[in-house]
């Protein structure tokens, strides 16, 4: 099979992972060719919009397991394809000096077994970091099941490792991959999470979530987060909205992928993560998923009006990341200002607030931007709604930030 | 003499002496201009011989702080047309606001300082990722940019360290200057010096390029296509040197 031929159906079936990041890695690098960029840096944008960093492939697609959402599950009659370990070197190398990528994405089907694709995943790297002296960013899965002996030499040569969930809960997982055990990725988390350090692992873990391939809600995924970040310190949990590959009874018959919630998600795991929210804040048993119209923080605010508008010029750090329409930046620039000078509603647009959704929340000065009769939920709701889908603006895209 | 168009000998360090003069004489100009400027009817060109300290530098980092001053020289690069007058009205602020002068955005020089050096970084960080090379039959690695602002000098350190094994050169088509690199340093010289018209593209060229191709034709999922998003995070105005983008164009 020539190359190129590989190469597609290699990367084809790896672009369901939603991972690309290519940030927060502090290795040095002395010798040989790369280095990483701890901001990370994307060096394309695919047709969807999505970030291209890495060359994203898998080493072969052969798959003993049968996930049913899987393109590469074993009954699939689609062309198979292997790389030599010295294909990929070949192309990673080829890529990077000619600065179409920032590293490397490995991902395998199972071959065999557990242990024996780690070592084809380790023999490759190994090869790439040791022969081709490689210094850029490597990105690899780790094989759940496989020996421990293994995942430490597979962490030291890389810059993120990751093991996907796959789906939010146990039922799930038996429903859709009974192959898979979540409990040996888990084991992975942990192991991962007590040995990372400057050598191993450098930038931290990740994971992932199929969302809408089962009938969880918004709530039992948004609780499966928050409990990876606290448990094992994730550095991202990745959400990616099923897209129907394979037919089968057990999967549901989508006529989209469920771009929406996903940007929902992603909304509300920025929230937890940098802006001080709990779970619980956001979503209970009693109202379980995301209202598809307004963003996650802008519901909050709006079903606690009575602690709004909030005067910007004496709020707190926290009570200001709590207002639609103020980030971590512009929450920052607004706290060094006004120790400075007097803000009015001008300045706050050139800080970067994004007025149009923060003036419905916020005194400046004791003055509310609009006439203070407007204070009220439904006209408040109304707007934010239509701000959001006038058509032009309407954008389903999967968050991003340099810094993770 | 209030109220004149004064020229700077284009270097950056030629304009904070000019500056530093005009702050000194309490001198307002009424415009700040390199030597390609042509003036029109009404404008009263003064040409100041000023000895020139390198001292200035540190004079200006002490004064508002080594932050402030890299911001000022970003707006420098930038292609703002009256980025002089913003740095000399930022100095003169600068001088009673001092090393808080940044947190001062109510101040239109603040504002669009930090306007225009955010939009230089911007730049340079794209361009770090967007950059393509080819190699050459030498084995020398060769890419052209067409940056809005002279970013050239900030993008070749990082490719100094990402590529120290290669020579490569990177060329701005728009100033038609170019960044060499000859596995120790990088020189930035003038296009007129260098030619690469008879110089062919390596045998192995074309075979990764279209690997290159196939593999991104191959990465985008088909339900999920997002022209516009792809167009806000890649602007068509980088396509033109994107291998990849050659058959959308």
């Amino acid at each position: 099979m020539e190359l190129k031929e590989k190469l597609q159906i290699l990367a084809d079936s790896a672009k369901y992972d939603a991972s690309c990041s290519s940030s927060g890695s502090h290795r040095k690098t002395t010798h040989g060719i790369g280095n990483v960029a701890v901001s990370g840096i994307c060096h394309s944008f695919s047709s969807d919009g999505r970030c291209i960093s890495l060359l994203k492939i898998l080493l072969t697609n052969c798959c003993i397991f049968d996930c049913k959402y899987c393109l590469n599950r074993k009954n699939n009659t689609i062309k198979r394809a292997i790389f030599t370990p010295e294909e990929i070197c070949e192309v990673t190398i080829n890529f990077y000096r000619r600065n179409y990528i920032e590293g490397l994405f490995l991902s395998s089907g199972i071959v065999k077994s557990p242990d024996y694709t780690m070592e084809l995943l380790i023999e490759t790297l190994r090869l790439l970091r040791k022969k081709y002296h490689f210094g850029g960013y490597i990105h690899a899965k780790a094989i759940p099941g496989a020996s421990e002996k293994l995942l430490k030499e597979l962490g030291s040569l890389v810059d993120r490792l990751s093991a996907n969930i796959e789906l939010p809960t146990e039922n799930g997982l038996k429903l859709l991959a009974p192959n898979k055990d979540s409990s040996k990725v888990h084991k992975i988390m942990q192991y991962v999470k007590t040995n990372q350090n400057n050598q191993y692992v450098p930038a931290g873990q990740s994971t992932q979530m199929i969302i809408g391939a089962t009938k969880e809600s918004d709530l039992e995924i948004m609780e499966k987060s928050s409990h990876l970040y606290d448990t094992y310190h994730l550095k991202r949990v990745f959400y990616s909205a099923y897209i129907p590959v394979n037919k089968d009874s057990l999967l549901p018959s989508l006529e989209k992928p469920p771009l929406k919630r996903e940007n929902r998600l992603y909304q509300a795991d920025f929230l937890l993560r940098f802006y001080h929210f709990k779970v619980k804040d956001l979503l209970n048993p009693d109202n379980p998923n995301f209202n598809i119209l307004v963003d996650p923080k802008a519901d909050w605010a709006l079903r606690h009006l009575d602690e709004f508008p909030k005067e910007v010029t004496t709020s707190s750090y926290h009570d200001l990341l709590k207002i639609p329409g103020i980030g971590v930046k512009s929450a920052k620039r607004i706290i060094y200002s006004r120790r400075v000078f007097k803000l009015c509603f001008d300045d706050l647009k050139k800080m970067g607030v994004v007025l149009k959704r923060a003036k419905y929340f916020i005194t400046c000065g004791g003055k509310y931007f609009l006439d203070s009769s407007l204070f009220k939920k439904e006209f408040i709701e109304k707007n934010l709604v239509l701000e959001e889908f006038i058509p032009e603006k309407k954008e389903f895209e999967q968050l991003r930030l340099f810094n993770e | 003499m209030n109220n004149g168009c004064f020229i700077y000998e284009d270097t950056f360090l030629s304009l904070l002496n000019l500056i530093h003069y005009l702050l000194k004489n309490a001198i307002k100009p009424d415009k700040i201009k390199n030597t390609s400027y042509s003036p029109n009817l009404f404008d009263e060109v003064v040409h100041l011989t000023i000895l020139e300290e390198k001292e200035i530098f540190n004079k200006v980092i002490q004064l508002i702080g080594s932050y402030a001053t890299r911001a000022l020289y970003y707006v420098f690069l930038s292609n703002e047309e009256n980025k002089e007058l913003i740095l000399y009205y930022l100095l003169l602020n600068g001088q009673k606001y001092k090393d808080k002068i940044l947190f001062h955005r109510h101040l239109r020089c603040v504002s669009e300082t930090i306007r225009i050096s955010n939009y230089v970084i911007h730049e340079v960080h794209k361009y770090k990722g967007f950059v393509r090379f080819q190699e050459l039959e030498n084995h020398i690695l060769y890419a052209e940019v067409e940056p809005v602002n002279d970013v050239l000098e900030l993008i070749a350190p990082h490719f100094k360290k990402r590529l120290k094994n290669d020579y490569w050169i990177i060329k701005d088509v728009r100033r038609n200057r170019l960044s060499l690199y000859d596995k120790k340093n990088y020189y930035l010289v003038s296009g007129h010096e260098f030619s690469l018209e008879t110089t062919l593209k390596s045998h192995e060229e074309q075979k990764v390029e279209e690997l290159w191709k196939a593999f991104y034709k191959t990465i985008g999922i088909q339900e999920r296509k997002n022209e516009r998003c792809r167009m806000n995070f890649m602007p068509k105005k980088y396509w033109k040197y994107m291998l990849e983008m050659e058959d959308e164009l």
